[in-house]
């Protein structure tokens, strides 16, 4: 399309200062998380600041470690996000499936209904949703969250989904039948590798919203062992005495792994992104 | 037994309405349920009550200031993310180096958890030790740090932490269309004398136009219906009050004061308004092509 901006002309100074504001704005606040997290105590509070420590320290991660359960919410976090994904993806790709190569009655109302929850929020439904799972005596339960992450990430999935499938031409999957493959061998030969990018893309984006969930965490879960990360790390900021260093190093323990993910997959997400993927 | 296209067809889509209508649809209609009766959040008994929360609601000055901070959160935070996402959108569309890098940072923000960002933000917001007074005071626009979570402060705050954590899904929409948009219409526009301004306006804006319609209504949806950003930045501040959106308003109702019945209707209203407002929306911009 266009070349280059040239760094000498007014135009290419102008771009190259508003991306690099832009950049500034929203990373430098990740940085200035990660220095604190390697700073000892006196050096968090010294003044005028300083943004590298200077003398680098594991305190704060020790403590961490030590006095909390982070290990713990980091283990629960991932066994829920995990499995969330799972069943999210075979739940959601049957259905997506079913609906961009099966003709019934009321296909297109149950795909309009669908995209119509997808603009639900977790407070609109929280409260009869907790009673609900009380009343199923599942409170308190990692089912209960995943179940409600599931239906959550469901509408966008199959939503997503739906779009990969569509885009795989059926004479594809025809040619596969007509050369003596089942329905069952088509799928697994023809449609899901072709597929792979929308199924990778949407597992990305319901691992996003399980792993960052808050609410559910602290209506659904009252035992210490069972919480995740989001609530963990919140309720650590709820002791009397902020430790700030401890939680930045909570904070970025729990970042900056998901972050070097997301470089690496990054044009999935971008790729899932134009079909409506995200949300919240 | 062999099951015929459509019989297989439904079987296949069966679990995902189960699930969507088990646990998405029901609960709407069992909050609209449970919004009549007098309801403790913990124990099974309940009271019918009929209009008796919502006639609770309405005569109540505390609801009706958390409908007044939920619009001024919704609306200014809404606004600024659009104004900002394309701005940055528009940036980032322009090819230079180490542009992926930017694209790639540029959503940070919106894919960590919510509970880092407030973290994060309570941290350089901090009055004593917070990196954000000392600057301002270095440059010498404030003489005393600012208590940003402070009364006077912390709506602010909140808007500003809330347009940094969410304008990245408004750079990603609109830059995924900025894209598609053939580069001879700015050729044409150009041969015509206009200039980048008369050309944003009318060969950009009318081709984001769709893409615009959809990014501002799952936006005020989800601004409007926001509460961890808020109930979090709440935490130990003291300024809780004033910052006392609807979604917070529904939650402390029901699980401070176990008034379950009356977080419903709140619930409630808060889909009765958005229904009410979408329509309006859609009846106002909608074209025929869209969705």
């Amino acid at each position: 399309m266009k070349g280059e901006n040239n760094f000498f002309s007014f135009r290419g100074q102008l771009i190259y200062g508003c991306a690099a504001i832009l950049t500034v704005l929203v990373a430098f606040p990740f940085l200035w998380m990660i220095a604190t997290s390697f700073k000892p105590l006196n050096e968090i509070f010294v003044f005028p600041p300083r943004l590298l420590p200077q003398d680098f320290t594991l305190a704060n991660f020790e403590r961490l470690f030590d006095q909390t359960r982070f290990l713990t919410y980091f283990k629960n976090s991932l066994f829920v996000s995990f499995a969330t994904v799972v069943l999210t993806i075979l739940i959601g790709s049957a259905g997506a499936y079913s609906l961009t190569r099966f003709k019934f009655y009321g296909r297109e109302k149950i795909a309009s209904l669908i995209l119509f929850t997808y603009m639900f929020a977790p407070i609109m439904i929280i409260i009869p949703f907790y009673v609900l799972i009380k009343k199923m005596g599942l409170a308190n339960t990692h089912l209960a969250l995943i179940m409600a992450y599931t239906a959550f990430c469901l509408p966008f999935s199959l939503w997503l989904l739906r779009a990969f499938f569509q885009s795989i031409p059926l004479t594809l999957e025809k040619a596969a039948l007509i050369d003596g493959a089942g329905r069952i061998q088509a799928v697994i030969y023809v449609i899901l590798p072709l597929a792979l990018p929308g199924i990778i893309a949407t597992s990305i984006f319901t691992f996003i919203l399980a792993w960052n969930d808050y609410i559910f965490v602290r209506v659904l879960i009252t035992s210490d062992e069972l919480k995740t990360l989001s609530v963990g790390i919140a309720d650590l900021y709820n002791a009397t005495v902020i430790d700030w260093g401890m939680i930045m190093s909570g904070g970025m323990l729990i970042t900056v792994p998901v972050l070097i993910f997301f470089i690496f997959v990054q044009r999935y997400l971008i790729a899932g992104w134009g079909a409506g993927g995200m949300k919240g | 037994m062999k099951l015929s296209p459509p019989q297989t067809g439904i079987l296949l889509i069966a679990p995902s309405i189960l699930l969507i209508g088990a646990l998405l649809v029901y609960p709407v209609f069992y909050g609209v349920w449970l919004s009549f009766f007098k309801k403790h959040s913990f124990f099974a008994e309940q009271q019918f009550v009929g209009l008796a929360n919502y006639v609770y609601l309405l005569q109540n000055p505390e609801f009706w200031m958390s409908v007044w901070y939920g619009t001024v959160y919704s609306v200014s935070t809404i606004v600024l993310q659009i104004v900002i996402g394309v701005i940055a959108a528009l940036i980032v569309n322009e090819s230079f180096q180490g542009r992926n890098l930017v694209r790639g940072v540029i959503l940070f923000p919106y894919v960590i958890p919510t509970v880092v960002a407030i973290i994060l933000w309570k941290w350089l917001l901090n009055n004593q030790f917070g990196l954000v007074n000392y600057l301002l005071r270095a440059v010498g626009v404030i003489e005393d740090p600012v208590s940003w979570m402070g009364k006077d402060h912390i709506m602010t705050s909140l808007i500003m932490i809330s347009v940094w954590e969410f304008f990245p899904f408004v750079v990603l929409s609109v830059l995924a269309r900025m894209q598609t948009i053939p580069p001879t219409l700015y050729k044409a526009a150009q041969v015509d004398g206009a200039g980048p301004i008369r050309r944003f306006i009318h060969v950009t804006l009318p081709q984001l136009r769709n893409v615009l319609f959809v990014v501002i209504l799952l936006r005020s949806i989800w601004m409007f219906t926001k509460f961890d950003t808020v109930w979090l930045l709440t935490q130990g501040g003291g300024a809780e009050k004033y910052i006392r959106t609807l979604p917070v308003y529904a939650y402390m109702r029901t699980f401070m004061y176990y008034q379950a019945g009356l977080g419903s209707t709140l619930a409630v209203i808060m889909f009765v308004i958005l229904l009410v407002t979408t329509s309006i929306y859609f009846k106002m911009f909608r074209r025929e092509e869209e969705i």
